[in-house]
């Protein structure tokens, strides 16, 4: 395999054609039963959805990029999850707000961010800190059981992968990011990292004493672009309040001026729950110390501050890093390259991104593929 | 019934009712532990501080109530009050406390200058932090303790109630006992900053909580 830096020619088309096989097949498999149903709308919308991620895959292999295409999807996943979520709350229930009773009555689309915020009061009383129901049923098909199954096989393959590739939410904040072509906000206090560990650890023990998943109920941003608590007091009021604050200063004005994914950076409890399994994952990027002139632009490049001075001196980084590949891709000595533990670092780098991308990938098509299909369904459904 | 098997049901009690009381008090005790950064013997001095002041709370509470002449199954208008209190009391220390913390400890001044008053103030109240702390938190009417009370009142004497509300204190102190093992994080530097972080969001979400409940208080006086 041919070792990559910025300027490598592109992969020949008939080799690429071949990597990209596999992804080609799993997605027909993935959307050959939406392409089988009545109609041309989800015809329609498996083919666009297949398509594009079959064309963004072979790009990555082509170009040897990995972050400029991923975006694309991410971007896509992070932006039509919520019409498609809103539109269903609508046809479901009218508003995007559930009013307490229903909410009571375990009608609440479950999401993973609850997921540490289970684990302490399961634990010593064995409850479970949501109103959503656990296996599925007719007026909540979102199962809890469901959603965490599948986040624990994800997590277990791509560790804080998943904050790159499986979070329907990190793509709103990633799009705006990429709006400026400079950053207006250079310097960040690098203390602030440890912030998401701090709202976790305030989240998991209030959750606990509560016993109510208080990051949904106080701090999520993203309520305002699915599902709020009906206002009924001056209580719900602020909730909402809260939730519009943090959605654009963090996930909106934020990454305009710093170019970085500031919710991530600075918020996601989840974010930091999820690091903990970057090692128990298979793939991660280190830095070549041999090849390293550091001139820090992969630390530049790093949507969440997960590069700093310590990491490029011990040749990985932090363990905030998501494995989004934008590290990789600004190198311009192909110092940070992709890795699988166990391996030297350097000789097989193209084939550690491969190998992460066919199982980062395999789950994208699964799941945000299947979040873009949805949504492209509805939308194709009011002109076809 | 006698002492002993009124000490025997209030320690049963204890231990029986002791998760809720670590999920209560777990939002105070462990950053304040993590914070510190001390060894194994050294957290659990901090832990016995703690615990020194919850105690110091049930049996204050348990006097208070006998003194009034008060059942500790209290009327919703009195709780709310208590619970108000409680959650403006945690706020203020909580922040003084994560204000008090330095991330390295400042040497002193060599010319012998005056320091603030505030760091005065911050540096005497961090030697009563955790007895503070445990003191309020032993205030704070978790629905265990709000059982022992009930049961407490219903003893013929101050002192049964005494005895009863220590016994109850040792039954919940035994689920308590492995926080001690937060030592262990000791060597990563960056707990002490996650921990102090995590001091200022609990310190503002007490505090709204105090405002939440007082102004429902006051407000429907």
């Amino acid at each position: 395999m041919p070792e990559r830096t910025l300027r490598a020619a592109p992969r020949s088309w008939a080799k690429s054609l071949l990597l990209t096989l596999p992804i080609l097949l799993w997605s027909l498999l993935m959307f050959s039963r939406a392409m089988m149903q009545p109609g041309r709308a989800p015809k329609l919308a498996a083919a666009v959805t297949l398509l594009f991620m079959v064309a963004l895959f072979f790009q990555m292999v082509r170009t040897f990029q990995t972050y400029r295409w991923r975006r694309y999807f991410f971007v896509a996943v992070g932006f039509l999850f919520p019409i498609g979520f809103i539109w269903d709350l609508i046809a479901l229930r009218g508003s995007m707000s559930i009013p307490v009773e229903r909410m009571l009555s375990g009608d609440t689309p479950f999401c993973f961010m609850v997921i540490p915020m289970m684990i302490v009061p399961a634990a010593l009383f064995g409850t479970i800190v949501f109103p959503g129901s656990i296996l599925a049923t007719a007026s909540n098909p979102h199962a809890i059981a469901a959603m965490v199954a599948l986040w624990m096989c994800a997590t277990l393959l791509l560790g804080k992968a998943w904050c790159s590739y499986g979070c329907f939410f990190g793509g709103i904040e990633e799009g705006f990011a990429a709006v400026a072509k400079k950053p207006r906000i250079k310097k960040l206090d690098p203390r602030l990292r440890w912030m998401p560990w701090a709202v976790l650890a305030a989240v998991v023990l209030l959750s606990a004493a509560l016993l109510e998943p208080v990051y949904c109920t106080w701090l999520c941003p993203f309520k305002t672009v699915t599902e709020y608590m009906q206002v009924r007091s001056f209580e719900t009021a602020f909730q909402a309040a809260i939730f519009v604050v943090l959605f654009l200063g963090l996930v909106v004005v934020l990454p305009l001026l710093t170019k970085k994914r500031t919710q991530c950076s600075f918020l996601c409890p989840f974010g930091a729950f999820q690091s903990l399994f970057n090692k128990t994952s298979a793939f991660d990027v280190r830095i070549d110390r041999a090849r390293c002139r550091p001139c820090v632009l992969c630390e530049k490049a790093c949507p969440t501050l997960s590069i700093g001075a310590e990491s490029l001196e011990s040749g990985q980084p932090r363990l905030s890093c998501m494995k989004c590949g934008a590290c990789v891709d600004a190198c311009v000595r192909g110092a940070a390259v992709w890795h699988i533990r166990g391996t030297e670092v350097g000789p097989s780098a193209e084939r550690a991104r491969l190998m992460h991308l066919y199982s980062a990938w395999g789950f994208a098509v699964l799941f945000g593929g299947s979040i873009i299909a949805n949504t492209l369904e509805k939308l194709f459904g009011l002109l076809v | 019934m006698p002492a002993g098997g009124l000490a025997t049901e209030a320690l049963l009690l204890g231990i029986s009712s002791g998760p809720v009381c670590l999920a209560s008090c777990s939002p105070v005790l462990l950053p304040v532990l993590a914070a510190e950064r001390k060894s194994v013997s050294g957290t659990g001095a901090l832990l016995a501080q703690f615990l020194g002041g919850r105690l110091a709370g049930y049996l204050g509470f348990a006097c208070l109530a006998w003194l009034l002449g008060l059942s500790l199954n209290l009327e919703p208008r009195a709780r709310i009050l208590v619970y108000g209190l409680c959650d403006a009391g945690l706020a203020a220390l909580l922040s003084a406390y994560a204000f008090g913390l330095r991330a390295a400890p400042e040497k002193s001044c060599e010319h012998g200058c005056p320091a603030s008053r505030a760091r005065r103030f911050s540096d005497r109240y961090h030697t009563f932090a955790p007895v503070s702390l445990g003191f309020v938190s032993g205030l704070t009417l978790c629905p265990p303790f709000v059982a022992a009370g009930v049961r407490a009142a219903e003893t013929s004497s101050l002192p049964l109630a005494l005895l009863f509300f220590a016994f109850f204190f040792v039954g919940t102190s035994v689920w308590f006992l492995p926080s001690v093992s937060l030592a262990v994080v000791q060597r990563f530097a960056a707990v002490a900053v996650v921990a102090r972080f995590t001091l200022f969001l609990l310190a503002a979400w007490y505090g709204y909580a105090a405002v939440i409940i007082l102004g429902r208080y006051f407000l429907h006086a």
